[in-house]
């Protein structure tokens, strides 16, 4: 049978029906990481049992807690660092009779947006493997995009989901935060940190999220609201009012505007409505989460100490000791004023400014990244870059709203233009909606055909 | 970005302190100018004014939850789980370094 491209919904549909079983799809995708991993460096860990008949194949990105395999954060802090136990998110999904093929490389700590910044070497961009994959969940992005696993999840912090998505052309969903359990995440910005799913389907992110989504008594911050039916709304018939404002398209590259503007052409022919709106910039955004998810970084890694697990501080790289000491700096007495309590209440405000906007659209459509994926290396060069890179992606962050990249086209040099459709809290489902129809009009443009020539089997 | 030097390397080195990390000279400089460019981004804050706006604890006006005294906890680990990824155990103890000298 033709596996290459189906989506996870579809494998799960001919797993149940017995036309294909577990140890083919483990044995499809082990020899796809055999042919293409070397290439890609995607894989950090493979799982050594296969799953359960019935079951099907997911990599999670390596800061997820899973029962018994390695799980490094992509730090050497965490080498040798066996999980004890499944993250709420593992279990869950284990439950919906899945299993762990492998983990996938990000930034050391999920602090970057590049996945240069991984102890275990960067993971490469599969449409131009010069080029960076975004991050963090650059190995997640990456795997899914060459198809070497139907579907993966993710983390998104301050855009670790989108930009990712954004810069490998696939489908990536931050939820709204406390819709997913972060219990047995490895924490970065504790008041950010969202998991979740990435595919080139954005059905398959819908089916991932409900299995995922809902109430943790080991997650004091998700909700107990009821967890929707994402699955059985992607065709509801939805006109809804796209917002759109003018400081989330600064300074954003002529091509990628240029290919928002055609997708949202194409939105209006479907019959949505366009209003224009004003919105603060995203480069406030971008200072307030600097500031408090540096302050979250220099508590949450203070737990590293060598003693229980793991090797000591000396483990440390450049980006998390920076992170690690500006945070202690934002937090210290006589500062914690003039930038964290500062930060809190610019945070308010954002907060504030999405909720005014929403009681005018029903979404808004925003580029992902300011560019498209640059090349390996470029990070370096300017130490703020990388924040940079998430400016468009933060404002949900500190928000606390969904949002999902989905792609729209390729730029002169062929390589993936990423939008991403924001949504109001707990109203995935009208970004999953607005998203599954965009890919039903569109096949999103045939990117997933065109790479997976480059990755065939 | 023209660097104002916000953090001084007396600045650099006792924030490596608090947060136990050793850093070489070579650091104490390079994190010094890059802290510092970071801490001038951050300066656009000030554009906006915030004398009356109440701090943003949370995103989703999540309240205080709390654990019943005795409650079954169904996640805690076993012993030998516990002790598994550490280097250094005694007695179902872990081994920590000295801190107080006789």
């Amino acid at each position: 049978m033709n596996i290459l491209g189906k989506s996870y919904v579809e494998l799960l549909g001919l797993l149940n029906s017995k036309k294909i079983s577990t140890k083919e799809l483990h044995e499809y995708f082990s020899k796809r990481e055999k042919k293409y991993n070397k290439e890609l460096n995607v894989f950090l860990t493979l799982a050594e049992n296969p799953g359960v008949e019935g079951e099907m194949p997911l990599a999670y990105k390596d800061n997820y807690n899973t029962e018994g395999i390695r799980t490094t954060a992509s730090s050497k802090v965490l080498d040798s660092y066996i999980s004890p136990y499944d993250a709420t998110v593992v279990e869950r999904l284990k439950k919906s009779k899945t299993y762990v093929f492998g983990k996938t490389n990000l930034d050391a700590w999920a602090h970057g947006a590049s996945t240069e910044t991984s102890d275990y070497g960067a993971t490469k961009n599969p449409w131009d493997t010069s080029r960076v994959p975004g991050g963090s969940s650059g190995g997640s992005a990456a795997a899914t995009a060459s198809y070497l696993m139907p579907a993966t999840i993710g983390s998104d912090t301050g855009g670790s989901i989108r930009c990712p998505a954004s810069w490998c052309g696939v489908v990536g969903l931050k939820p709204t935060y406390g819709r997913v359990s972060r219990y047995g995440v490895i924490a970065m910005g504790s008041s950010f940190d969202c998991p979740g799913p990435l595919s080139w389907h954005v059905e398959d992110c819908a089916l991932l999220l409900s299995h995922m989504a809902g109430f943790d008594p080991y997650d004091a911050t998700t909700s107990s609201k009821p967890v929707p039916a994402y699955m059985e709304k992607l065709n509801a018939e939805k006109k809804l009012k796209i917002g759109i404002a003018e400081s989330f398209f600064e300074n954003v590259d002529k091509e990628v505007k240029k290919k928002i503007e055609e997708a949202l052409e194409i939105l209006r022919k479907m019959g949505h409505i366009e209003k224009k709106i004003k919105m603060l910039n995203p480069k406030h955004a971008l200072s307030a989460y600097t500031i408090l998810q540096r302050s979250e970084v220099s508590s949450n890694l203070g737990r590293y100490d060598g003693i229980r697990y793991g090797n000591d501080r000396s483990f440390f790289k450049e980006e998390a000791k920076k992170r690690i000491m500006l945070g202690t700096y934002t937090l210290s007495h006589g500062y914690y004023d003039q930038y964290y309590k500062k930060a809190q209440k610019v945070r308010a405000l954002i907060i504030e400014d999405f909720k005014k906007a929403f009681d005018d659209v029903d979404i808004i459509i925003a580029p992902s990244t300011p560019s498209t994926a640059v090349k390996l290396g470029e990070f370096k060069k300017y130490p703020f870059f990388g924040e940079q890179m998430d400016i468009l992606n933060e404002p949900a962050n500190v928000s606390g709203i969904p949002s999902i990249n989905i792609p729209v086209g390729l730029d002169s040099k062929r390589l993936p233009v990423g939008m991403q459709i924001m949504g109001r809290q707990f109203d995935e489902e009208t970004i999953l909606n607005v998203s599954y129809k965009f890919q039903r009009e569109t096949n999103f443009f045939n990117m997933r055909e065109t790479l997976l020539k480059k990755y065939h089997d | 970005m023209k660097n104002k030097k916000t953090l001084a390397n007396e600045e650099i080195k006792h924030l490596a302190k608090l947060s136990a990390l050793d850093l070489t000279d070579e650091e104490i400089e390079k994190y010094g100018d890059q802290l510092s460019e970071t801490l001038d981004y951050v300066e656009n804050l000030n554009e906006l004014k915030t004398a009356t706006v109440k701090e943003a604890h949370s995103v989703t006006e999540s309240k205080d939850v709390f654990f019943e005294d005795g409650a079954e906890n169904k996640r805690s680990l076993k012993e030998e789980i516990v002790f598994r990824n550490s280097k250094k155990t005694k007695n179902s103890q872990f081994v920590v370094d000295r801190i107080l000298k006789s």
